[in-house]
């Protein structure tokens, strides 16, 4: 099974942080979401997944681009 | 009145009025925080002895306008039961502002209210060479303008960077608005600059390994800030303090020198132009053992 992939590249606070959640929801514990996100969307967006137990299992950037491996929690 | 009768009540509080025979009268209020028997207290105050008028001051204060002279003294009296108390003015130290702090904040790093609550109950109203301002924000998002005060607090996280966990994904160098951290994943190395470093933690929070984690969550002291016809910002002096104790020595020294460098009316700002920064860091390094 490939790994579901999100971008918010396009969005701001909030909206990365709602659609990352709503993301979390579709894939079952232990499950891995890839998520595409600017510079600008790291900390809220990371800060916020390691409040809820998920957790960041992979880290790669290109041009400015993050794209995290999510891991969920719980 | 004579001119010298004027400013003794100016110092306790009683302001004269463009308006002959009026007075604001400026209440003690500390961290910005009053209990709501309080307001009801000021507020029958203001309908008694004043217009119905209450001004909030710049500084957190709260000021009852329009009280005729011979009123002074029975305005005070009736806020007394309440623990209500008369503000000051002149060359003494200042209301002590503060934000909520992290009781109540999510960013709070620190109780600002409560060291807010020490350092009135030190130094509120004593004598120094000019009016002197304490102002304690709970973190560095700065709320309550640290470097516009004499003695500015900020509640500030220094990051420490752990080596065994962190797998170099680039993300705390990438969110570091000051750009203070440096990557060099090719030597496997970290550095986080201190005089860069802001202490806002960002790179702790986003961090997805924890390995930069918190070294130091505690206070940091800025001085000789000032507003006014001419403006300058406080700077930081002394290491990131750990304790409550700590920022309160610190505090201390600090008016300990200014008694010593300050001329009449000058502020601490200007004396600090004099004397430089580094003086006053040594000065109260030795007096207190602080870093």
């Amino acid at each position: 099974m490939t790994t579901p992939l999100l971008d918010i590249t396009g969005d701001v606070c909030p909206m990365t942080f709602v659609k990352v959640k709503m993301g979390l929801q579709r894939i079952p514990p232990s499950g891995t979401l890839s998520v595409r996100l600017k510079e600008e969307a790291l900390k809220n967006v990371i800060s916020s997944l390691k409040t809820e137990g998920h957790r960041v299992t992979n880290v790669s950037r290109e041009e400015g681009i993050f794209l995290l491996d999510v891991t969920k929690g719980g | 009145m004579s001119e010298a009768d004027y400013k003794e009540l100016k110092k306790g509080g009683m302001m004269r009025q463009a308006e002959a025979g009026l007075f604001s009268v400026r209440l003690h209020v500390v961290g910005g925080r009053l209990a709501t028997p309080q307001l009801r207290a000021i507020q029958d105050a203001a309908d008694r002895f004043g217009r119905g008028e209450i001004h909030l001051t710049t500084r957190q204060g709260v000021e009852i306008p329009h009280v005729p002279q011979d009123a002074l003294a029975a305005v005070k009296e009736f806020l007394a039961p309440s623990g209500v108390g008369v503000g000051v003015c002149g060359p003494t130290v200042r209301t002590v502002t503060a934000c909520q702090g992290r009781r109540v904040c999510p960013s709070g790093v620190i109780d600002s209210p409560e060291l807010a609550v020490e350092v009135d109950r030190e130094l509120y109203g004593k004598p120094v060479p000019h009016k002197f301002k304490v102002g304690i924000s709970g973190c560095v998002s700065n709320c309550m303008k640290a470097e516009e005060n004499d003695v500015g607090i900020k509640g500030w996280i220094e990051p420490r960077w752990e080596e065994s966990a962190c797998d170099f994904c680039g993300i705390c160098e990438a969110v570091c608005p000051t750009k203070a951290i440096l990557l060099s994943a090719g030597d496997g190395k970290l550095v986080i600059d201190p005089a860069l470093c802001i202490g806002c933690g960002d790179c702790i929070a986003s961090c997805p390994t924890g390995s930069t984690r918190e070294k130091i969550r505690g206070y940091r002291v800025f001085a000789g800030g000032k507003f006014g016809r001419r403006p300058s910002l406080g700077k930081r002096i002394l290491e990131v303090l750990r304790t409550k104790e700590e920022a309160m020595a610190a505090i201390l020294a600090v008016l300990d020198f200014f008694r010593e460098h300050g001329k009449p009316r000058e502020r601490f700002g200007d004396t600090l132009q004099g004397t430089g920064f580094p003086a006053l860091e040594t000065f109260v390094k030795e007096r207190t053992g602080l870093p």
